[in-house]
């Protein structure tokens, strides 16, 4: 494979961008600190890439396809499966299935409104949202609850050095790349992004495939949501939201094609982690909030004109 | 029959302290709304819940007719500007304002005021020279957790400022207050800075990102809602716990009392009392009764020391945020004291 094979793979764009934001933060202390971060790095963009993989499913679906109930559903999921919890030792499972229902129902709600009220996913999805987050405040009236002490520590623990929040990410990230690469649904799920039309007329059950794809990223967000409050000590009404944006900029920088039809798995979780870096670099610099916000955009904009013109064929 | 009638004594009783000074008119066919632009935290939810009680309260006391809460979905200026103008079209006679922008929502405070509607804001306050405001004084917060620092480190050390959400008047304010009290005591270093967005795992990411990169951190001034994140951060990094001022959440607080036991572990608790909402009801009230109220007020915020932390951390429910409410009589303290 020539160096320019090698450029040309979209997802490249996003380690090296990462591993740069690394280096230069690292520059700063003179390699002191290394296996901190890039462990703070692995915990924090795991969250990312679990919700960002979820994303990419119905990104791949084509446009207009994008599930903005994201946020309200890590914290419904989260709260309800706390409140059910309610710090009892012994019950992560049953807040784990309980979170998963949850994104469940979701996932099913938000495909009903699409498919049998015919919404665009962007109206339907931001409108049961305000519902979920509704459900949420309602359910709790934003009160913290402790998770279990022991589904506390595995959500800040690790496992042969690395933290456990990141093995479940990278467990994820191996399914759904062998779903698509190696699937018939996830054949299915390329050729409807690629052009639905011809997909449902060469025989496909297209309906299926989309809601498998918006269930998916639901469960994705409860099961990230429900990690989240086990990691940073309790459900908050606020604390998904800062995943909406990012969950669609990790899918982008990462080399999915948001026109659809082209997913890429790598390329979120070394996304993930770039977002993490960066920040954390320029906080490091000693950046103002409005240099930052600047200085990420166009380093995303650049990523991802890089990614995008050396992609064969295009 | 009797302890009916000693009650119905009780109250006149009561409502005729209310309205000593004669001055003062009859508020009871008064009706108060709530203007409230966000709903999506533990604080907002405790300003919400202050609210409700203080004014079932005050109209099964028969003090006003009606004080209804309304929340605006998205926190957006443009959305809250519609809900004000349908208060006005719905007759209250006065708004009780948090706003989303302390400008954008001007006109429609102004039109409120051309139509004879007292306006109130707090917390999040408006510009709108016809509009009461009941501000915080957080330059004064953020100065006071240095000094608090400085008699604690006489040493000195280095900081790490947590920020809340950039862009918003209050982060502005706190920050300046904190610079201010680092220019001051010169011994202290702010030498690193992120944004925690008041909330425990933004702050809790961001502080562990910046981490690495930073030399041994003696204290940590926050502006509320953060201070447990960045202790877990501190934790998960393998560092020294620093002295982490906190900001009156229940699991700051919790957090805070099991380190005391463990190791005496000292630090200061500050930030505003969701109750703040209820000392704008009674401001409302005293200015639709009558009373001369100077439109710029300040409430103090509500600070936990170590002698007081059990009774804070017993009267505050399980993750919620420290509060306490506010009464007529306080109102009319801040009142007097603005004068």
């Amino acid at each position: 494979m020539t160096l320019l094979q090698r450029l040309s793979r979209p997802w490249i764009w996003a380690w090296l961008a990462a591993a740069l934001a690394f280096a230069a933060t690292l520059g700063l202390t003179s390699g002191r600190g290394a296996g901190e971060l890039a462990y703070a790095a692995l915990s924090f963009g795991a969250f990312a890439a679990i919700v960002g993989m979820g994303q990419m499913l119905v990104i791949t679906l084509g446009p207009g396809n994008v599930d903005l109930s994201i946020p309200a559903t890590m914290t419904l999921a989260a709260t309800l499966a706390l409140k059910v919890m309610s710090t009892d030792p012994g019950t992560a499972l049953l807040g784990l299935g309980v979170a998963l229902a949850v994104g469940l129902g979701t996932g099913l709600a938000n495909f009903a409104l699409i498919f049998l009220l015919r919404l665009p996913p962007i109206i339907a999805t931001l409108a049961a949202s305000l519902i979920y987050q509704s459900l949420a405040i309602w359910s709790n009236r934003g009160l913290r609850i402790k998770p279990p002490p022991g589904l506390a520590d595995f959500a800040t623990g690790r496992f042969l050095g690395l933290p456990n929040v990141a093995w479940v990410g990278l467990a994820l990230a191996l399914i759904v790349w062998v779903v698509l690469e190696r699937s018939v649904w996830g054949r299915w799920l390329l050729a409807a992004g690629q052009n639905l039309r011809a997909a449902r007329l060469a025989g496909m059950p297209v309906e299926a495939v989309r809601a498998a794809a918006y269930v998916t990223v639901a469960v994705f967000a409860a099961l990230a949501g429900y990690l989240l409050a086990s990691f940073s000590g309790g459900a908050a009404l606020n604390m998904g939201q800062e995943y909406l944006l990012m969950s669609i900029a990790v899918v982008v920088i990462g080399g999915t094609s948001i026109a659809g039809g082209n997913s890429n798995v790598p390329g979120v979780w070394g996304a993930a982690l770039f977002m993490f870096l960066v920040v954390s670099m320029l906080n490091s610099y000693g950046a103002g909030a409005g240099v930052r916000n600047v200085l990420t955009g166009t380093i995303i904009i650049a990523i991802v004109i890089a990614a995008s013109t050396r992609r064969p064929g295009a | 029959m009797k302890r009916l009638f000693l009650g119905a004594a009780t109250l006149a009783l009561m409502t005729g302290a209310a309205q000593a000074g004669s001055h003062l008119q009859d508020t009871s066919d008064k009706r108060i709304a709530l203007s409230n632009n966000y709903a999506g935290n533990s604080w907002r939810q405790a300003m919400l819940a202050t609210w409700e009680e203080t004014a079932e309260q005050a109209v099964a006391d028969g003090v006003v007719a009606a004080a209804d809460a309304y929340t605006t979905s998205e926190n957006q200026a443009t959305e809250q500007a519609a809900q004000i103008q349908n208060m006005i079209l719905q007759g209250y006679d006065a708004i009780v304002l948090n706003a989303a922008s302390p400008t954008a929502l001007n006109g429609a405070v102004k039109e409120a005021c051309d139509a004879g509607v007292t306006v109130v804001s707090f917390d999040g306050i408006v510009t709108e020279p016809c509009a009461w405001r009941i501000a915080v004084d957080f330059a004064a917060m953020g100065k006071e957790e240095v000094d608090y620092l400085a008699t604690r480190l006489p040493e000195g050390g280095n900081l790490l400022e947590i920020r809340g959400l950039a862009g918003v008047f209050v982060d502005d304010e706190i920050s300046k207050g904190i610079h201010e009290g680092v220019a001051e005591h010169d011994q202290f270093e702010i030498v690193g800075s992120v944004h925690g967005d008041w909330a425990q795992d933004v702050a809790q990411k961001a502080v562990a990102g910046i981490l690495p990169s930073l030399p041994e951190i003696a204290g940590v001034v926050t502006q509320g809602g953060d201070g447990y994140g960045a202790a877990q951060a501190f934790d998960a990094a393998g560092r020294p716990t620093p002295l982490i001022v906190l900001g009156n959440r229940q699991d700051e607080l919790q957090w805070w009392a099991e380190q005391r036991d463990a190791n005496g572990y000292e630090t200061l608790s500050l930030s505003i009392a969701p109750g703040v909402a209820s000392l704008a009801f009674w401001v409302a009230q005293q200015v639709l009764a009558g009373e001369e109220v100077p439109k710029d007020l300040t409430v103090p915020f509500l600070k936990i020391t170590q002698d007081t932390l059990d009774e804070a951390l017993a009267s505050t429910p399980e993750g919620s945020v420290a509060n306490v409410s506010y009464a007529l009589e306080d109102a009319q303290e801040v009142i007097a004291a603005a004068k």
